[in-house]
This record gives structure tokens, sequence and C-alpha cells, in this order.
């Protein structure tokens, strides 16, 4: 037998508790990831790095990161006969497209599962590849179409593929960010879900 | 869970290209974002009269501070992932029309909030505008859908879906639930 108050716990699920442990993990982890990020996002800068390497070795010649900015240095003229031997440079921050980090480590947290530190490093995992996803889609929204016409002619890219370089740039800005830690953090967390449909107990 | 989840990437990219589009963004996203500034503006008033709204643009007439409500901060992309979510679930219509309806209320509510929120956290100080709009307000938008999720999850009756639940057991190899008495 458990007392009422217990039972009524109960009877409401791991919900509320979950909820009230995400608020108080947030300042906690946002706090971590400001100050780590420069760390946290270099496996992200890899990743950039190896694809336009690989994809845009024409567009870009280097990348560096500087704490959690990536400058790309482009072959791009400024396309001014005053600046001659001038290329175009982009920086990215990495922070716009890696803040689902802290969120995704206060749900892990507030969710109190056995193997956290493992889902941690899952989640970890499965985040890097789309915070470099907003990375490169920045950098090329950036020369293919906001540096203007100038610059963006000299990209080679064709009207259908600027329309899917702004889609993939919105998609990776405004949906990537936030949806993907929390599709990890479901995945990662089935049992939990289970118990969450586990209908209140009637007696 | 695999049916779940390729339903709910599918339709969330076919639902955020379709808001993209120039009609959608026009007779749709345009006036909604329109209406947000509005509404936000028209609250701040019970309590601060010199708010106004042009557009989508909130307005200080006093100190002439202003913010313009763009895309990612109407709700419209929070709204969108919800409704993926919820209509991706196994469950019947009648629930997924429920949860979509009052997901729809929870999202735009706590987004008025963020607007107002940032209206005049502008004015206190950029550095900390620009943390809140960036990182904190996106994050805690999010949570409100998967918070908004779940509880709709929970509410669902068990016999409501047509489906296996995602993460769970077989259908009659699911252990007894646990009691609590």
């Amino acid at each position: 037998m458990i007392p009422p108050v217990a039972a009524a716990g109960k009877a409401r699920g791991p919900l509320p508790g979950f909820i009230a442990g995400v608020f108080a993990w947030l300042p906690v982890t946002f706090v971590a990831w400001y100050f780590a990020a420069p760390v946290l996002t270099w496996p992200a800068a890899l990743i950039v790095e190896l694809v336009a390497k690989t994809a845009f070795a024409d567009l870009v010649q280097s990348i560096e990161q500087v704490r959690a900015v990536l400058t790309f240095a482009t072959t791009l003229k400024p396309g001014s006969s005053s600046t001659q031997g001038a290329v175009i440079t982009v920086d990215v921050d990495l922070m716009l497209y890696s803040f689902g980090l802290p969120l995704y480590a206060a749900l892990v947290l507030a969710a109190k599962e056995p193997g956290w530190v493992r889902r941690l490093v899952l989640g970890y995992a499965v985040l890097m590849p789309f915070v470099a996803w907003g990375a490169l889609a920045d950098f090329l929204k950036n020369v293919a179409i906001t540096l203007g016409p100038q610059i963006a002619s000299q990209t080679g890219f064709v009207a259908w593929q600027r329309d899917a370089i702004a889609f993939a740039y919105q998609f990776g800005a405004l949906i990537l960010p936030t949806v993907v830690p929390a599709v990890a953090w479901v995945l990662t967390h089935r049992g939990f879900l289970e118990r969450l449909k586990v209908p209140p107990d009637p007696g | 869970m695999i049916r779940f989840f390729i339903t709910f990437i599918v339709l969330q990219a076919v639902l955020f290209g379709a808001e993209l589009t120039p009609w959608a963004q026009q007779y749709f996203v345009g006036p909604w974002t329109n209406a947000l500034a509005a509404v936000s503006a028209w609250l701040v008033t019970v309590i601060d009269p010199n708010v106004a709204a042009t557009g989508k643009v909130i307005r200080s007439t006093v100190t002439g501070f202003a913010v313009s409500i763009e895309a990612g901060c109407n709700g419209i992309e929070a709204t969108i992932v919800l409704v993926a979510a919820i209509f991706a679930f196994p469950a019947s219509w009648g629930d997924r029309i429920k949860g979509f309806a009052a997901g729809v209320i929870a999202v735009q509510g706590l987004n008025i909030v963020r607007v107002i929120s940032l209206f005049y956290l502008g004015q206190w100080s950029m550095q900390v505008f620009e943390w809140a709009h960036l990182y904190v307000w996106q994050a805690l938008i999010m949570l409100d859908v998967l918070v908004v999720w779940l509880v709709w999850v929970r509410l669902l009756p068990r016999d409501g879906g047509n489906g296996p639940r995602p993460g769970g057991p077989p259908e009659g190899s699911r252990a007894p639930a646990p009691v609590s008495a």
C-alpha cells in the first residue's frame, strides 16, 4: 500500500517530474554549452571541412575555427579592380546550429534513465552531422545568394541549385537545430515513452 | 517506430516546403505574422499604452525601439513540427484533431510570450536579447512542442491507435501495466 500523495504522483506518471527536471537542467546545460562550445563543435567543424573540401573544393580554399566560429576562405573574388588578389571570406557561427546540444542534454538528464552517459554520447554523435549541415548550408547561402549576383555568378550554381541551397539553409536553421535533439531523445528513450503510456491506476 | 519517423520526416519536409512557397508566404505566413504582431501589441497595451504594431513590426512609441517578427519567430515552424508528430503517430482522426487544436493554442500562446518578452528584453539589454532570441526561446518553443506531444500521447486511449506504438513490443507481448496499490 502506498500513501495517497504518492499514488496520485504515480497516476500522473513521470511527465510532471520530467518537465520540472528539464527546466532545472536547462540553465546548467546552456551555461556548460556556452563555455564548451569551441570544443563541443569541433567534430562538426571537421565534418564541414571534409564535405567542403570534397564537394566544394572549387569554392573553398581553407576553413579555420576560432572559438565556435568557422571562417571559410573562398576562391571567389570581390570583383573590384581595387581589390585584386583579395578573396571573399565567410564567417559562420556554429553556436547558431548547436544550441540543440543543451536541450538534448537537459532532456536526457531530466528523464533519469539508466545509461544516461551512453545516451548523451549517442545523441551528441547524432547531432554533429546536423550542426555541420546548418553551417555548410549557411556558407553556401552566403556565397550563392546573400553576397549578391557578382559573387553568386562565380559559384556556377544554377537557379534550381540556389533554390535547393535556400531550402537546405532554412531547414537547417529553422527546423533541424531543435527537432533533431527532440527526435534523438525520443529514439533513445523509448522505455520512458512506454511508461508514459501506462494509464493511471483506477484504484 | 520506423513508419512513424518516416511519416514524421516526410510530413515535416512537405509542410515546410509548402510554407516557403510564394503563395503560402503571401496568403498565410504574412497575414499570420501580422496578426501575431497585432495580438502581441494589443496584449502589451493592457499594461503599456506606448506600444503599436505596424505589419509585422512592434514598436515603442516612446523609445522608438522596434522588433520585427521574422521567419522562425512566428511559431509556424514549431506548429509544423507538432502537426507532423501528431499526424504521423498512430491515433484516431478525432484524437489527432483534438491534439492539433490544443497544440496550436499551446505553441502560439507561448510564442506570444516569446515575442513580448523579446520586445522588452531588447529595450533592456541587446546582449540578453540576442541570447534569448537565438538560443533560449528556440529551445523553449521546441520543448513546448515536445511536452504537448508527450501529454497528447499520454492522454490517448490505449485502443485508440490504428497501429503499433512507437518503441512498443508487438501486440500481445506487452507486459501487464504496473499497478501502484
